[in-house]
């Protein structure tokens, strides 16, 4: 035993604070500063609008976005056609999808 | 995209010399054959921002096309009474135990059974579907069952009885909770008439923690496994009532005179076996299958003593797990006899093959080491296989929560990990726990470990390659053994060598392997130790099986789960399980450095510090700037002090002559220390603010000429190849490595 649970992670998230989603696409490995820390915090953590991760086609080359299950020994799912041929660019994919989740608005397009 | 997992196996054992055999275990649920040939492994890391895959065919007769079938695993382990003369006909019968279920799993757990899978005759007493307590007996024409209405309590002790008599023809079922606050009491009291007997005539085993089907291969012989422990199960040749069964229960030394006693089964006994024994003087003596994990805490237990060769007679519990696996028992698809004269190494069975227009190549790893009481080089490598299998199939970054936080970034699995979670049957690792959440601590070689061998996984296995790519490319010829071979051959396996060089994270360490190195370090040995975080949990190896390990993590470290109290203690030993530092060998002691902290965001560099300009260790800078910063390059996270890295602290062990050469203190955000680290809690104690979050490169002479050169971090000899190999990692490796060759005294 030992368990951790996805509700732990609280931090409100302002979702007019578009400048923090601008400085993760800028550098998605960081450094990040104390604000930005904690939007990721909360959205790795709790995996609002979904457990995502990547699964590697070629090493070092391409990766194709797959959600972990919500579920115990769940399926994993694979999304073939959403490939990334750089590690950032998963990250950032991923960030869009949950600052929406999180903060029920969409990013600009034009920020991509 | 290329297929892995096509066809899947694993070698035994994994560690042969010139002239043995290794076996290979295969399967394939969709290829008839594959192309196979031995390869040996000098890197296995396929990101082309690296020295690239690197592997060299060794010609065998197994060159060529090799016919594949399909072998199921089955999981799930039980204890077993064979059929004795006792057992049969036995008219009236009570039984009894404690239990304390773990999980419901929306199917029947049996407890406790013995039933004829080809008539149906027989009784088990289980846990149903709605996870409610019955006992069911059967015959031919039917059968009569009686259920609690209220379902168990998972994680509280339950005293549980059943009886029939076939004289009255009524069947009972009681339970009465241990604990009665707070909501936990339980009691259930029923009794029925028993239109059925289950008497039984033929041969029947018993069986706990599940039942016979009947089958025999492919399918299964057990099922419907029960989860969580058992204790005391006790067998009694009259109908008894609840009370008068728990006090027969209770007895940890039953009264032997009793004649109606027919087995009083004493778990506490032969716990580093695979035996069960019967107290009562019908020695009905049986077994368990699939590695259930005894040493496990009993409804007595007091919590006075934490040790089960303390007190056993509060450890007469063994906890049972429906996906335990021990040993795939997969037939053997293939053997190789390695020939006289092959150089020692990482070795592999490749399989290729072409299915559906998709590509296969899959390997199954082993290793060669020397021929036995030979060396043909001044270098070992200890292949680090203990952590190898404390790290099979890994799931932790699927069914752990914190897992994309811990590891500072989105996660990214393997084709293989992918295949692994989808067929659990291959077992778990130890970072992982069973289904009913309590922790796996015993993981075995002999299964499919898709995790440890040339792919997409690059921790442990891939990483440690790139050690061996190096001491190729310069030249430095290396000879093999595994932490197995450490375990059970000691010191003497490493004394004809110069140096002794230990991989990237050689984290997990049995009492043999450590003596073993603190011996050859204190007779003139030369110990390299070119990763980090090693040395850190306790193990053992099994006393006689090959490939099987044991741990129990504690209540601290760096821990994906806990042992219950009073089950840190390995079963295989009696030994005290948890860290090093827990058993008073914190990794310092042996290397100088331990682990600090978890850095997977960005890399950090080494400074040099004022030691590394001393005489006595200015060989190791040798042709490095007074102020050159040491490793800020590498494939792992941009820099050579990465993922886990190791400090030296004169508290927890560094020697007194040790000298800490470089230090990579600016770990940042993502520095993040170790819980044993953070004496109380405070903030600031990521890399950012503190410097507890660091890697150092530490010398330090030992006795007799001897030294231990430690470098603190898992990305160290990732870090070796870059810009073809010309780079001060590299440099100061082969500077060490050169000095510690010479034979003069450091
Ligand atoms: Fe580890």
């Amino acid at each position: 035993m030992l368990r951790t649970s996805q509700d732990t992670a609280h931090f409100e998230i302002d979702p007019t604070r578009l400048d923090l989603a601008r400085e993760f696409r800028h550098a998605p490995k960081g450094p990040h500063s104390p604000e930005l820390r904690r939007v990721i915090h909360r959205m790795r953590w709790s995996g609002a609008g979904g457990r995502w991760c990547v699964v590697t086609v070629e090493p070092g080359v391409r990766w194709m976005l797959a959600r972990l299950p919500d579920e115990r020994f769940g399926e994993i799912r694979t999304y073939p056609e959403t490939t990334f041929t750089s590690l950032n660019d998963a990250e950032w994919h991923v960030f869009r999808i949950r600052w929406e989740a999180l903060t029920g608005n969409a990013l600009p397009v034009e920020m991509d | 995209m290329k297929d892995s997992t096509k066809v899947i196996g694993y070698a035994s054992p994994w560690s042969v010399a010139p002239g043995e055999d290794v076996q290979f275990h295969l399967s394939s649920e969709v290829l008839k054959s594959a192309s196979a040939r031995i390869v040996r492994i000098r890197c296995a890391d396929a990101d082309p921002r690296g020295p690239g895959i690197k592997v060299y065919h060794q010609p065998s007769p197994l060159d060529g096309e090799i016919p594949l079938a399909s072998y199921p695993i089955h999981t799930g382990s039980f204890g077993e009474i064979p059929d004795a003369k006792l057992l049969t006909g036995l008219q009236d019968f009570s039984i009894g135990a404690w239990i304390w279920p773990t999980i419901l799993t929306g199917g029947d757990q049996v407890v406790f059974a013995r039933k004829d899978a080809a008539t149906g005759k027989g009784w088990r007493l289980f846990i149903n579907s709605d996870g409610c307590l019955s006992f069911a007996v059967s015959d031919e024409a039917g059968s009569s069952t009686i259920t609690a209405s209220q379902p168990v309590l998972i994680r509280e002790w339950l005293f549980v009885h059943a009886s029939f008599s076939a004289t009255e023809g009524t069947i009972t079922l009681s339970a009465e909770s241990l604990e009665r606050d707070g909501g936990r009491a339980q009691h259930v009291s029923l009794s029925a008439r028993s239109t059925v007997s289950p008497v039984l005539n033929t041969a029947t085993p018993l069986t706990f923690a599940a039942e016979l089907t009947g089958k025999s291969a492919p399918y299964s012989r057990t099922g419907h496994h029960f989860n969580g422990k058992i204790d005391r199960p006790r067998l009694y040749g009259q109908a008894l009532n609840g009370a008068e069964m728990r006090s027969i229960v209770d007895a940890v030394a039953p009264d032997l005179s009793d004649p109606s006693l027919i087995g009083a089964w004493d778990f506490s006994r032969d716990i580093s076996s695979d035996l069960i024994s019967d107290r009562s003087k019908n020695g009905l003596h049986g077994s368990v299958r699939r590695t259930p994990m005894r040493a496990a805490t009993g409804a007595n237990w007091t919590g006075t003593r934490t040790n089960w060769t303390a007190a056993p007679e509060e450890y007469g519990a063994i906890h049972f797990h429906d996906d335990d696996i021990d040993d795939a028992a997969w037939p053997e698809a293939q053997s190789w006899k390695v020939p006289d004269g092959i150089r020692s190494g990482f070795y592999t069975l490749e399989l290729t093959a072409d299915h559906d227009g998709v590509k296969t190549e899959s390997h199954i790893p082993f290793f060669v080491r020397p021929p036995r009481g030979e060396k043909t080089a001044d270098i070992l490598v200890i292949a680090p296989t203990a952590t190898y299998i404390s790290y099979a199939n890994n799931h932790s970054r699927i069914d752990q929560i914190h897992f994309e936080v811990m590891a500072d970034g989105l996660i990214v699995l393997s084709q293989d990990d992918v295949y692994a979670h989808k067929h659990r049957e291959l077992g778990a690792s130890f970072y992982d726990t069973h289904k009913d959440y309590s922790g796996v601590c015993y993981s075995s070689a002999r299964r499919p470990i898709l995790n440890q061998r040339p792919g997409g996984y690059t921790f442990n296995y891939v990483n440690d390659t790139h050690l061996l790519d190096w001491l190729e490319e310069e030249g430095f010829a290396y000879d093999v053994i595994t932490d197995e071979d450490l375990d059970r051959g000691g010191a003497d396996l490493l004394k004809p060598y110069r140096v002794v060089l230990t991989m990237t994270h050689p984290e997990y360490t049995s009492k043999n392997m450590l003596d073993g190195l603190q011996t050859y370090q204190a007779s003139g040995g030369r110990h390299m130790y070119l990763g980090g975080n090693g040395f850190y949990w306790r193990i053992a190896f099994h006393p006689t099986i090959s490939g099987l390990i044991e741990m129990r993590r504690g209540i601290t470290g760096l821990r994906s789960w806990e042992a219950e109290a009073g089950e840190e203690c390995l079963s295989f030993t009696g030994e005290p399980s948890g860290l090093w530092r827990s058993s008073g060998r914190a990794p310092q002691r042996l290397t100088g450095v331990g682990f600090s902290a978890q850095v997977f965001d960005r890399g950090a560099s080494y400074r040099r510090l004022p030691d590394s300009y001393l005489p006595r260790a200015a060989f190791v800078m040798n042709g490095l700037a007074e102020d050159e910063v040491i490793g800020n390059f590498g494939l792992r996270a941009g820099g050579a002090a990465a993922l886990e890295i190791d400090r030296a602290d004169r508290d927890l062990g560094t020697a007194p002559q040790a000298m800490i050469l470089a230090t990579a203190d600016n770990t940042g955000a993502g520095g993040i220390p170790a819980p044993e680290e953070l004496p109380v809690l405070y903030r600031g104690f990521s890399g950012e603010e503190s410097n507890i979050s660091r890697a150092d490169i530490v010398l330090t002479p030992t006795a007799d000429g001897g030294a231990v050169f430690s470098v603190g971090s898992i990305a160290w000899c990732c870090a070796l190849s870059h810009k073809g190999y010309d780079n001060n990692v590299a440099r100061i490796t082969k500077n060490v490595l050169s000095r510690f060759l010479d034979p003069a005294p450091i």
